[in-house]
């Protein structure tokens, strides 16, 4: 009897190795390469007038400097621009090293190759690089009011503008019996995995082939990009993901300057090449997201119902828009949430600074879109003294009315139809969990011990499972064990344990035979990549069909060799056998030997399958048409469209009222992800998306001062929640399977992180008594609303 | 690759024309040279060990001295090759009177790197190029002003090799049999053997240029004591 494994908290079969430091990461990799670093721009925008580095030359061990001057054919031209839009109508991407002009704080001028890492940074030191600096554009305001342009040529500053609507909502607004006016900010905030950037290549000279080693969230599209930057042939190039420690967004971002440099470097000199970056080169050089300005507003009746939702926000990209404009594109849909707008209209501009590129971080533009709507209906319970949960509840979409039109297009270029949810459910579930509607007593206790506590709720929808596809390969070895194979990547969400539980259920053998590859096109060369959620519900699926199409072929073998009909076949703990006679089975190692005709016994396994006959005898040939050697099969899901899963979190916080500070006393999260592949992993997600929530909500924010430089570009001054800030997260599930693939799941990567800034604003405002309309919210911060809101009472 | 740069010599223009032209010279001058052999008229094979920071490696070649304008200029096209990679250059030298019977020289080098060291970066070559060219203009600079005299002997006919201490008695000059003797650093002016070496093509400005095309890093270090320079380090 075979034990099921989807839907089991199985432990992660990839802990005992990284637990116990065999972890393969970038920088474990590559012993004897010559190591890259690099001379960066240390202002935020200025011209490069001549690069000396004649106080380099006599350093013991330095290899090769080079400067834009060396680069030639496609590496000289600029970085590809990976996601055009006809509304990015000024798009511009960077020089992988800087052609007469910098335009951000650590953008790379030269790089230096040398015997290691300590001696490239000391020729890195002595090259003397002549700057004109040029007053730079910081933060969103100097954007707008464009007096200095980060590009000559792009006089407003605005890369991207977009509109999206459905109905007048003008109209509806003015026309409401109730109007509301919010102005909401988001700062910067960044992904900052634990393991930072890192490249390492070798060229080999008489193959003529590249392997890169990239710690990466699609090695599948750093080989397109590489091939094309550096000329060589796309089947001579392979790009490894070895063990990532965390990605988080920021590493589906490329290919990186040092991702086209360091293999290019590599042909150059006929040598290994590596580079892995340090915390202040990801701190200024990788990317950044959520800075935004939003200005809502809304229209709406008697019981809170939105009739119009007008909503403007300006986002800030950076320097460069590589990426496009997904963030906003995301910001601009998924505002949306769980509710019906009314008539909505959202209108943004994406703006130019001269500060480092912004690209996706988990929640990618949705956090700020949740912040905006949740906050909204806050003011809203709030200007007619309604519970904030009823006016949630008041424009739910129901249950009976999916799949819902918003008649909007969602960021992969399709509909922003929902295809299944029970937002009132998830809504009592958080409030049965956190205890809502008993909450007042707890207030009132409180009060009495002179404390100040406050409760807030946020809900959320999230598009996953984005394609355009993602595929698997499974393979029975005549040994009975399986592997498997898929494109993407892995940044320990757990692939290698979530992948063989759906495998090894598709297949009836024991999860422990199944191992799983992932991100390796040596291995699998079709794929997109790992982010915005989609893993399990792309690969996943994938694997699974694949897998599925491995067992009818194995049914189809057996049934031969054991001379019986394919549906009287069952296969359980790796074996095929008859329904109700056990004694004749036949091991699926010993079908994988029988798939292949070939004449050479190699083996005991091979011997033994001598004994069945299969075949179609011999007058037909021994492989037909339509069939291939072997016990295996690649197959590829690709989905109509996003499948949205969605949630709702539920904070208790406390503030001190002299230092203003936040406690989170109680985090409840309620989400529903449809089919839970591994429950287990599925809640450490939650965890950790929760936990950046929370540094997103109280710590987390890049500091630029006028001049472009970051300020806090260290762990010493970046703040991030440590365990002690991290509340215990409570959770409860909900499982609506998603309607449009087989499995039934959507995904879970970000859910943690969407609504945790727009929950805990709404309880710190519940605790204080006034209106937070700003993520992060430091206890300053705090502190000087608070004044203010005397103030303003006062006079 | 273009390299250009400038020296000012301490001798009139005809000295220094000559001792660019003088293999005794260039042997001991050169950064990195080892072995100087006349192969005929204006011709030299020479092998220098050279690197640009850490690729190096010995390189052979050869040198001649095409469009003599003397003393005011010459041509010198070069070209060698060796594990760390190939060079070829053609090398415009122009000397003119400087004041106070200085010799102003310029030099105008189109090179071609190759291999391996071609792959280092061009600010990195040219900065060693650079570097390694006023070394060696240095050292001739000094050699003009009658400075590090040392007398080596060989075999008529045997190739000229570099020394750096003091070598064979000295032996006076055969003078006519063929290629090559060592002489001892020239005088200034006057000192020059005019005779066979007049019509002779000298590996002058290229073979030392050759030599600071492809650095002079491992040379100069093995080599004599130099000024430190000050500000670095």
């Amino acid at each position: 009897m075979t034990t099921r494994t989807m839907g089991e908290p199985i432990p992660r079969r990839e802990d005992p190795r990284l637990v116990a430091g065999d972890g393969r990461f970038l920088d474990d990799l590559g012993a004897g390469a010559l190591a890259a670093a690099f001379v960066r721009s240390p202002h935020a925008a200025a011209r490069v007038v001549d690069v000396d580095v004649s106080a380099a030359l006599e350093v013991d061990g330095l290899v090769a400097i080079y400067t834009y001057e060396d680069l030639e054919g496609p590496v000289a031209e600029p970085l590809p621009l990976l996601i055009p839009h006809p509304r990015l109508h000024a798009p511009k991407t960077g020089y992988p090293l800087a052609n007469g002009v910098v335009r951000h704080v650590g953008e790379p001028v030269a790089m230096v190759v040398a015997r290691d890492r300590y001696v490239a940074e000391d020729a890195c030191e002595r090259i003397v690089v002549a700057y004109e600096p040029l007053a730079p554009v910081v933060g969103l305001d100097a954007a707008v009011a464009a007096e200095r342009t980060v590009h000559d040529d792009v006089a407003d500053n605005v890369a991207a503008r977009m509109v999206q609507e459905h109905g007048d909502a003008r109209a509806a607004v003015a026309a409401a019996p109730h109007r509301l006016a919010l102005d909401l900010a988001i700062e910067r905030s960044a992904s900052t995995p634990l393991e930072g950037r890192g490249v390492y290549a070798r060229w080999d000279a008489a193959d003529r082939s590249l392997r890169v080693y990239s710690s990466t969230q699609t090695s599948t599209s750093v080989r397109f990009a590489l091939a094309v930057k550096l000329g060589v042939p796309v089947d001579r190039v392979e790009v490894v993901a070895p063990d990532v420690g965390g990605g988080f967004g920021v590493k589906i971002m490329h290919p990186w300057p040092e991702e086209v440099l360091v293999p290019w470097a590599a042909i150059r000199l006929g040598r290994e090449v590596k580079w892995a970056e340090d915390r202040r080169e990801h701190f200024v050089a990788s990317a950044h997201e959520r800075g935004q300005r939003h200005h809502v507003e809304v229209g709406f009746d008697d019981d809170g119902r939105l009739l119009g939702l007008d909503v403007r926000f300006v986002h800030d990209n950076g320097a460069y828009t590589p990426y496009g404009i997904i963030v906003p594109i995301i910001t601009a849909t998924q505002l949306l949430g769980p509710y019906k707008p009314g008539a909505y209209r959202v209108e943004f501009r994406s703006l130019y600074t001269n500060t480092v590129i912004v690209t996706p971080y988990r929640g990618a533009g949705r956090p700020q879109g949740a912040f905006a709507m949740e906050r909204t209906l806050d003011a809203i319970a709030g200007y007619l003294g309604i519970d904030r949960a009823r006016v949630r509840e008041a424009n739910f979409i129901q249950p009976d009315e999916m799949p819902y039109d918003h008649h909007l297009i969602f960021q992969d270029g399709r509909p922003l139809i929902y295809d299944s949810g029970d937002y009132p459910a998830t809504l009592d579930k958080v409030k049965k969990l956190v205890g809502w509607d008993e909450f007042e007593a707890f207030r009132a206790e409180a009060r009495r011990d002179g404390r100040r506590v406050g409760i807030g709720v946020a809900c959320y929808v999230e598009g996953t499972g984005v394609g355009p596809y993602e595929g698997a390969h499974v393979r029975v070895e005549t040994d009975g064990s399986v592997v498997v194979a898929t494109g993407l990547t892995t940044q320990g969400q757990g692939h290698q344990t979530v992948f063989a539980q759906v495998a090894a259920e598709a297949l009836g053998v024991p999860v422990e035979r199944v191992t799983v590859v992932t991100g390796d096109t040596r291995r699998f060369k079709y794929a997109v990549g790992t982010f915005a959620s989609r893993a399990a519900v792309m690969s996943g699926n994938a694997v699974a069909l694949a897998a599925g199409k491995v067992r009818a072929k194995a049914l189809r073998i057996a049934a031969e060799a054991l001379e019986a009909d394919p549906d009287d076949l069952e296969v359980a703990d790796g074996a095929v056998r008859v329904k109700g006679a056990p004694e004749r089975e036949i091991d699926l190692g010993t079908v994988a030997v029988l798939a292949n005709p070939l004449r050479y016994a190699f083996d005991e396994q091979a011997r033994l399958a001598t004994q069945f006959v299969v075949g179609r005898g011999v007058d037909a040939p021994p492989v037909a048409e339509d069939d291939e050697p072997g016990l295996e099969a690649t197959d590829f899901y690709s989905p109509v469209r996003s499948t949205f899963a969605n949630g709702a979190h539920a904070a208790v916080v406390e503030t001190d009222p002299d230092t203003a500070e936040v406690r989170i006393l109680r985090y409840c999260v309620v989400h529903d992800c449809g089919t839970l592949i591994n429950p287990r992993i599925v809640e450490g997600q939650i965890h950790g998306g929760v936990a950046q929530g929370v540094g997103g909500a109280l710590y987390e924010r890049m500091v630029y001062d006028e001049n472009g430089q970051l300020l806090n570009a260290s762990f010493m001054d970046f703040l991030m929640p440590y365990a002690s800030e991290v509340p215990k997260v409570e959770i409860d599930h909900l499982e609506t399977p998603s309607p449009l693939n087989p499995l039934g799941v959507k995904g879970a990567g970000e859910a943690g992180t969407i609504p945790a800034a727009a929950a805990l604003a709404a309880a710190i405002s519940d605790a204080e008594g006034f209106f937070v309309d700003r993520m992060p919210l430091s206890p300053s911060e705090l502190w000087a609303l608070r004044e203010r809101h005397a103030r303003k009472e006062e006079g | 690759m273009r390299i250009a740069g400038n020296a000012t010599l301490h001798a009139p223009v005809e000295a220094v024309y000559a001792a660019l032209r003088d293999p005794r010279v260039l042997v001991r001058t050169i950064p990195g040279c080892e072995r100087l052999e006349q192969l005929g008229e204006d011709a030299y094979a020479m092998t220098v060990t050279a690197g640009v920071a850490s690729v190096r490696g010995t390189y052979a070649g050869d040198v001649r001295l095409t469009d003599q304008r003397a003393p005011h200029g010459f041509v010198l096209r070069a070209s060698g090759s060796g594990a760390p990679g190939t060079v070829s250059a053609d090398v415009t030298v122009e000397l003119s009177p400087g004041s106070d019977g200085t010799t102003e020289l310029s030099y105008d080098a189109d090179a071609v790197v190759g291999g391996m060291i071609g792959g280092v970066g061009q600010r990195l070559l040219a900065g060693v190029a650079k570097r390694t060219a006023g070394e060696f203009f240095t050292a001739v600079d000094e050699v003009l002003a009658g400075a590090g005299a040392e007398e080596v002997v060989a075999e008529p006919g045997a190739p000229l090799t570099a020394t750096g201490v003091a070598g064979a008695p000295a032996r006076p000059d055969t003078g006519g049999a063929g290629p090559r003797v060592h002489t001892a650093p020239a005088r200034p002016a006057a000192g020059i053997p005019g005779g066979e070496f007049a019509a002779g093509v000298v590996l002058g400005a290229a073979a030392a240029l050759l030599g600071a095309l492809v650095g002079g890093y491992l040379a100069r270090r093995a080599a004599r004591p130099r000024p430190r320079r000050s500000g670095r380090r």
